[in-house]
């Protein structure tokens, strides 16, 4: 086999480059003279220009199958996720522990809790209506003004003792701390087929723990929520909604030692024993307080 | 290293002379106690030809024909190094000298004067051909430059009838000896040649001495045979270590002046010590074994002759020496290889990607223990792709390395061994030295051997020397240089025909043909074209991946991403840009098509040069062999004045003449009687022409042809008894024979005669035309030297036949004829016809040498042979075609001189090795560049470098096919070195990229094809593979600046790059040739690449961006469906990322947690994978086309392409639906509509890619096609 690849000096592999950038005979530039350079630009030019025209007409398109007020799929929302406020998160998930003599460090705990609530204010909650019935709401025209759809108002009152307007330390000071508990929003998600969905907390451990069970207090009471919350129709019929919450006041957290919690929801058609989603259903916290 | 030229430099040894007188004059005594066969005893019944390779690996050779007359120049000189102990260091001048063409006996006052010499000398012995010069006027036309030299007083001799032009063969050699022919024209025995002649330029010999009048014949070409052996092994030596040490100097000492060259050599072999690799070489045939007398050889090794070794000894001494077999030529250590596989390429990019996510692991898992070991998997997972593909590109490589080892392996040698006083076979790699072994016709010689006894043994060495002649080996020391006597048999050498009995004197790589073997593998192999397109590909793509990935690195970071997630970014662009499946796929593209290949009989040792051979714009072909049978045919017959064509085609199935005249009646008599050769008994079954026959081949052709006429010869032999016979010597250049005639009746004795022509002639008194003998006329005289001059022209070796019935009175039943006597008449005989022979081209040769030509390939013809049957023969082939003429021809047509000739006439010129000689580079490179059709003829193994060079030094990619030994420099030299496969020796096919098992010129142009299809189809494959890149970069630079969440996966793309795509890319290598690629020019090498720009642009910018755009949609349809709008989905990334955040919003309102967005994204993955997938669909039916359209291809056509698209669909489905529920492959099971979103595009691709063809077609040479052809 013969070398096929002379070796080119450095200067000489310069000197070419040099040539290709400019070559004086042909009136070149970087291979292509400037008349060149013009209808070859052009041509991307108009290329391009057909094709974002095409993808555009693509999307749109797209946009135009898409029915406005409810998603084609939801195949991976069968079950709400929960979430709990306040939401401090460590290596795994979620971590909350304070002090109770150290006001510093569960200040940030209930600002968190009383920004979540400003939401629910009633000022912010007064384009819901009030319902009473405990049955679903179901809307099938849009009768609300604006061509949207009625949303039940939910204010930060219902919550009581864990509204933060009865105790501003959401009885964090005393070691009976509050947690808000919210289910995740799914368009027309019904949760369960008659009563309400409830919210459970235990602690995780509770078999072994053996002796004590977790006391708590929920708000609303019964921690449920209430059906005429759902079904949710999207945020283009109800941009008014909000979620439902349930706060949970734990009332016998052993101190010094970190507890995990679990507060589940109860539902038919919530599961929360989903391998992958810790927060599919269930919301899981440790739980540490120090005295 | 600066290498001195010559290779050995003697010591001087003032003993030395009156020893070697002393030996030369008092042969060895004759210790064996076997009677040694000294007559005429060959035995016959050994094939001469028995091994079909064996016999044929001297087709084709190069041979150095004649010694230039500078050695004859060099031999006047005192020979300061030649007085040395020749036999201990082999020097040029001692090969000049015994070689030499010095018909200067003063050179013979210097050394030792040999008996041989003196025989030489004799003034007696008919030795000159030059006598016979003048008679008749020199046929060639290309004779004019050459008079100076005594050759070519012996090329004019040799057209003249065949004693005289055997010589041509010998030295002419070459190429195609092999079968040849004319030599074999003796008696094959060879043994009674004692005689030693000295040799002009191996043309002439000295006509050896008879010792038995029964056996004259042989020595001739034993003479010369040894010539060329001399000089030729000494060339061959030299072109190794030039090799060695960079072609420049051969350049050099093949222009330079040979006079000066040997002259220098004398002079200087004092200096020329310093090489020590020659030191070696020279200790190598520091060999004296030949000299021993047996007594003092058993002493020497320990061993007895009648004994052999002792077990326990051959096992020590086996120990001690290793095994009796070559090392084979420096082979790449296994792990080097497969390291190179895990390097080499895309390997390292990958490598630095995997190091870069390790880093990245590192320094999260420093910062944060919980960190995701998403990193460190995706290192983890680039090295494994890494080492996969390197394990799988290695296996590929060591299953094609392996077709060839395997090939190589496929006879182990077996030798039959006298040890413990037993006969014994053992497998010839356990010899040692010391070992008894007896060889026999058709053995290969098993290691270097010391003759103790011989019967009729006569040995091929053309493998070793290139020289065709077979060799008589005996007992008798008769040289002392120990590659000159006889008593040596050369490891590798075939045993044609007799047996022997012979000492193991050297094994191994320490044999001669060992040491030469080592030499030239040394000699490095460059890349091949292929390669060097790959290489330059892979610097396009690591290029691009590079750049953008440091570019958008640098983006990233000022868009105050962190650096940690810039490294993944980074890591992403260089996977998405790298096609990790493709060399994988080249490889086995490759492969597939040198299998395809090796069922059309070429053996493809390296894959890469399957596309070597595809870009070749030269082929330096050899003759013999390859261009033609390689046997010699009848091909014409003169009787009643008139010249008859016969059918000269492989099976000689249409002998069309006419056959009712009485005078071919009388001249087929004569063709079967007069003949030796005779059929190896035990192939009825065989077609004629293909059988084995025991005897020369120009007998063999008479035989065959005669039995193809007349139907069974050895019944009309039978009938015909033979009551006496003279075979052919070189002096009475006849053959005769007596016998009864088949009537009972008739009483009368035929002699029959064939022989020279004019030699014939001259003993004729009547000439028969028409069955009627008539008084020879001048007019018939004339009509017979017209005949003769004609067919002599053709280059064909002519015989004379005449007869004469001798009359029943003086001859009566029971006459005893005495041939020593000669008690019967020799003259006065009826001349019946002339009969000519040429080893004709092969049928397929000329079709072949059309396509060459119509796809742009000069087929040059090099060839040791003498310049008229080679330009016959190239004439016949279409070498030279029919409607061009050499400056001669025109000088010849216009009647003028050839100087008046203007050069530019002519097209086709014929160039012989003593012109070559004078050439400049520069006028080399003039003929090269201004003739089409070039012959180069009488060449010699350098001036084939040469050659080699000059058409390199022009761009051409080189192809060339030869055989020995000598050649293999030269195929190495060559960018693809074809060996043939049948005659070429084990040192060519080392040497060759190629083997041709079928020997057959027609399977190069079948090579040809292939070649330039996988070149095509690895365009097509890489364009393919390309493309997705774009599409699988995209998501990327998007995710980067548009903060979408990440649409594809690290991981998915290497299930696109590594499953998906790996098959189809592979179909295209099945694609057919979309247009007659034969009509086309080859490539060339430094202007056409495998990847050139408008490949790379279409395919990034146009195709690639079609299908990023198909996936995009197919990404967002996804999204938007579940929730997420293509607006929200923007800026998205830095929130849809967050793992704290379990209730992001979509554009419903809806929340998801981490995990249902994660899930989300999996699915987009898919979506995205699958659009990529369904677009690679048509972009793998537009890449079945550059040029055509589909439907013009023939969609169907490729059946391998729809199994690709099958695989494709499949593979897709089973990651998405069957490993769907596997996480960490982050597939998820797609909804059946989503695998039609990205049809549209697809069409689009299809639809886009029809039109741009459609362009190109219609306006070739357009600004369209300069820029969107591929």
């Amino acid at each position: 086999m013969a070398a096929l690849q002379e070796k080119k000096s450095c200067r000489q592999r310069m000197e070419e480059f040099r040539h290709y950038c400019w070559n004086p005979d042909t009136g070149q530039m970087l291979g292509r003279t400037l008349s060149r350079w013009v209808w070859i630009s052009l041509y991307y030019v108009a290329f391009y220009v057909v094709m974002t025209g095409i993808f555009a007409l693509c999307l749109y398109v797209l946009m135009q199958t898409i029915d406005p007020y409810t998603p084609d799929y939801q195949d991976q929302l069968q079950s709400p996720g929960v979430t709990l406020r306040p939401d401090v998160y460590g290596e795994k998930g979620l971590e909350i522990s304070y002090n109770v003599s150290d006001n510093s460090t569960w200040v940030d705990l209930t600002r968190t809790l009383r920004t979540f609530l400003a939401g629910y204010s009633p000022e912010s909650q007064e384009n819901s209506i009030n319902c009473t019935s405990e049955k679903y709401f179901f809307q099938e025209g849009f009768k609300a003004p604006n061509h949207t759809k009625f949303s039940c108002k939910f204010t930060a009152d219902m919550l009581q003792n864990c509204s933060g307007l009865v105790d501003p330390n959401f009885g964090f000071e005393e070691g009976k701390p509050c947690f808000i508990i919210k289910m995740n929003r799914i368009v027309k998600f019904l949760p369960s087929n008659s009563s309400a969905p409830r919210v459970d907390c235990a602690f995780l451990d509770q078999p072994r723990a053996g002796a004590q069970q977790l006391q708590v207090d929920y708000y609303p009471p019964n921690g449920t929520f209430s059906l005429h919350y759902f079904p949710y129709y999207g945020r283009k019929a109800q941009p008014h909604y909000s979620n439902p919450l349930v706060a949970a006041k734990l009332l016998n957290v052993p101190r010094n030692k970190e507890v995990v919690v679990v507060c589940k929801i109860l539902a038919d058609h919530v599961t929360f024993d989903n391998p992958h989603d810790q927060y599919e259903g269930k919301v899981e916290f440790k739980l540490r307080i120090q005295k | 290293m600066t290498r001195p030229k010559r290779p050995w430099r003697p010591r001087p040894d003032p003993a030395a002379p009156s020893r070697s007188r002393q030996r030369g004059g008092s042969p060895t005594p004759d210790p064996l106690p076997e009677p040694r066969a000294r007559g005429f005893s060959a035995p016959r019944g050994v094939p001469g030809r028995t091994s079909g390779a064996a016999a044929g690996s001297w087709a084709g050779r190069w041979h150095l024909r004649r010694a230039p007359p500078a050695r004859a120049a060099a031999g006047d000189r005192p020979r300061r190094c030649a007085q040395g102990p020749r036999h201990r260091h082999l020097s040029p001048a001692d090969l000049a000298a015994a070689a030499g063409p010095d018909p200067a006996p003063p050179r013979r006052a210097h050394g030792p004067r040999s008996p041989q010499s003196r025989r030489a000398q004799d003034p007696r012995s008919p030795q000159s051909r030059r006598a016979h010069g003048p008679r008749s006027p020199p046929p060639e036309p290309t004779g004019a430059p050459r008079p100076q030299h005594a050759p070519a007083a012996t090329h004019r001799g040799a057209l003249r009838g065949w004693p005289v032009e055997k010589p041509v063969h010998m030295c002419g050699e070459g190429p195609q000896a092999p079968r040849p022919a004319p030599q074999r024209l003796r008696a094959p025995d060879g043994r009674l040649w004692l005689g030693w002649g000295y040799v002009d330029a191996c043309g002439l010999r000295s006509p050896p001495v008879p010792r038995h009048r029964e056996a004259p014949a042989p020595l001739r070409k034993s003479a010369s045979g040894q010539c060329c052996t001399l000089l030729l092994f000494q060339k061959t030596l030299e072109i190794y270590s030039v090799e060695l040490s960079g072609t420049k100097e051969i350049e050099k000492t093949d222009h330079g002046n040979d006079r000066e060259r040997y002259r220098g050599l004398k002079n200087n072999c004092l200096e020329l010590r310093k090489n020590q690799r020659k030191e070696e070489l020279k200790k190598e045939l520091d060999l004296d074994d030949h000299k021993l007398s047996i007594k003092e050889l058993e002493k020497k090794y320990g061993t007895d002759i009648i004994r052999g070794l002792s077990s326990t000894r051959a096992a020590e001494l086996l120990a001690r020496d290793g095994p009796n077999a070559l090392t084979p030529p420096k082979q790449t250590p296994e792990m080097i290889k497969f390291l190179k596989q895990m390097v080499g390429g895309f390997s390292i990019l990958l490598w630095v990607g995997a190091v870069l996510c390790w880093i990245a692991f590192g320094i999260q898992y420093a910062s944060n223990r919980s960190s995701s070991l998403d990193s460190l998997y995706l290192g983890c997972v680039l090295v494994l792709v890494v080492i996969l593909t390197g394990i799988f590109a290695y296996y590929q490589e060591a299953k094609s390395t392996n077709i060839m080892s395997s090939f190589s392996k496929m006879i182990p040698q077996q030798a039959l061994v006298i040890r413990d006083s037993e006969k014994k076979i053992i497998p010839a790699e356990q010899l040692v030295v010391g070992d008894i072994v007896e060889i026999k016709g058709g053995d290969q010689v098993p290691a270097d051997i010391r003759l103790l006894s011989s019967q009729g043994c006569r040995v091929d060495n053309s493998s070793l020397t290139g020289e065709s002649e077979p060799q008589p080996r005996s007992p008798e020391f008769t040289h002392e240089n120990p590659l000159e006597t006889k008593n040596i048999g050369f490891y590798s050498t075939t045993c044609l025909e007799g047996t022997a009995t012979g000492m193991v004197i050297n094994t191994g790589d320490r044999t001669v043909i060992g040491h030469i073997a080592s030499l030239a593998s040394g000699v490095g192999n460059e890349k091949t074209p292929i390669a060097i397109e790959i290489e330059h590909f892979v610097h396009i793509v690591a290029g691009v991946a590079v750049s953008i990935g440091i570019i958008f690195f640098i983006i990233a970071v000022s868009m105050k991403y962190d650096i940690l997630d810039s490294i993944i970014f980074l890591i992403g662009i260089i996977v998405a840009n790298v096609p990790e499946g493709l060399l994988a796929t080249v490889t086995v593209t490759l492969s597939l098509t040198a299998k395809r290949m090796a069922k059309k009989n070429c053996l493809v040792k390296n894959l890469e040069a399957v596309e070597t051979l595809g870009s070749t714009s030269i082929i330096c072909s050899d003759k013999t062999g390859t261009l033609t049978q390689n046997r010699m045919t009848v091909a014409h017959l003169w009787f009643d004045n008139q010249i008859f064509v016969a059918d000269t085609s492989e099976d000689h199935s249409n002998q069309a003449f006419d056959q009712s005249s009485g005078t071919w009646a009388s001249l087929s008599t004569i063709i079967a009687l007069c003949n030796r050769a005779e059929f190896k008994p035990g192939q009825e079954s065989v077609p004629i022409m293909k059988k084995v026959v025991v005897g020369d081949a120009s007998e063999s052709a008479l035989l065959k042809f005669s039995e193809v006429v007349l139907g069974d010869v050895m019944e009309i032999r039978k009938r015909n008894r033979k009551v006496a016979e003279i075979p052919f010597n070189s002096t009475n250049k006849f053959q005769l024979s007596i016998h009864e005639t088949g009537n009972p009746d008739d009483k009368h004795f035929l002699v029959v005669m064939k022989g020279a022509p004019e030699k014939i002639l001259e003993r004729c008194s009547t000439i028969m035309v028409d069955g009627q003998e008539k008084p020879l006329v001048k007019s018939a005289t004339e009509a017979f030297h017209t005949a003769y001059m004609e067919l002599g022209g053709l280059g064909e070796r002519v015989l004379g036949f005449c007869h004469l019935y001798l009359p029943a009175d003086k001859f009566p039943e029971n006459y005893s004829f005495d041939v020593d006597t000669v008690n019967f008449p020799t003259s006065n005989f009826c001349f019946v016809g002339l009969l000519s022979m040429i080893d004709p081209p092969r049928s397929t040769v000329p079709d072949a040498v059309t396509k060459c030509r119509s796809a742009g390939i000069k087929v040059i013809m090099v060839t040791g042979d003498h310049p008229i049957t080679a330009k016959a023969i190239a004439k016949s082939v279409g070498i030279i075609s029919a409607g061009s003429e050499t400056v001669e021809d025109i000088a010849n047509r216009l009647n003028v001189a050839v100087e008046r000739v203007n050069k530019r006439d002519a097209r086709a010129t014929v160039v012989t090795g003593m012109e070559l000689k004078d050439m400049s580079p520069e006028q080399l490179d003039e003929v090269l560049t201004n003739y089409s059709e070039i012959v180069f003829a009488r060449t010699s193994p350098q001036q084939k470098l040469i050659i080699v060079e000059g058409c390199q030094r022009q761009d051409a990619v080189v192809a060339v096919t030869g055989d020995g030994v000598n050649d293999s420099p030269a195929l190495k030299k060559a960018d693809i070195g074809i060996a043939m496969g049948i005659a070429g020796s084990d040192a060519a096919k080392n040497a060759a990229d190629m083997v041709l098992l079928d020997d057959n010129f027609a399977s190069i142009v079948t090579g040809v094809e292939e070649g330039r299809l996988i070149f095509d189809n690895l365009k097509k494959t890489i364009a393919y593979t390309l493309t997705k890149n774009i599409a699988e970069l995209c998501p990327f630079l998007i995710y980067i600046i548009a903060g979408l969440p990440l649409p594809i996966g690290t991981i998915t793309i290497l299930f696109i790059d590594l499953g998906t795509d790996i098959i189809p890319s592979i179909a295209l290598a099945y694609e057919k040739a979309e247009s007659d690629i034969m009509n086309r020019k080859p490539r060339h090498k430094k202007k056409d690449r495998l990847v050139n720009t408008p490949l790379a642009v279409y395919s990034y910018l146009h195709i690639g961006l079609m299908q990023a755009l198909g996936a995009f949609v197919v990404y967002f349809v996804v999204y938007a469906q579940e929730g997420f709008r293509p607006s929200a989905l923007i800026g998205l990334r830095e929130e849809w990322e967050k793992d704290h955040v379990n209730d992001l919003e979509d554009s419903y309102g809806q929340e998801w947690t981490n995990y249902q967005r994660k899930y989300l994204q999996w699915t987009g993955y898919t979506a995205f994978f699958v659009g990529i997938m369904v677009q690679q669909i048509a972009d793998l039916i537009i890449r079945k086309t550059r040029r055509n359209s589909i439907f013009q291809q023939g969609l169907f056509r490729n059946k391998v392409i729809w199994v690709g698209i099958a695989s494709q669909i499949v593979i897709a489905l089973i990651l998405s639906c069957g490993l769907g529920s596997v996480r960490a492959l982050s597939f998820t099971t797609l909804k059946p509509q989503y695998w039609f979103v990205a049809v549209p595009f697809a069409i689009l691709i299809w639809v886009y890619d029809e039109v741009r063809k459609l362009l190109i077609r219609l306006y070739p040479g357009s600004w369209w096609d300069k820029n969107m052809y591929y």
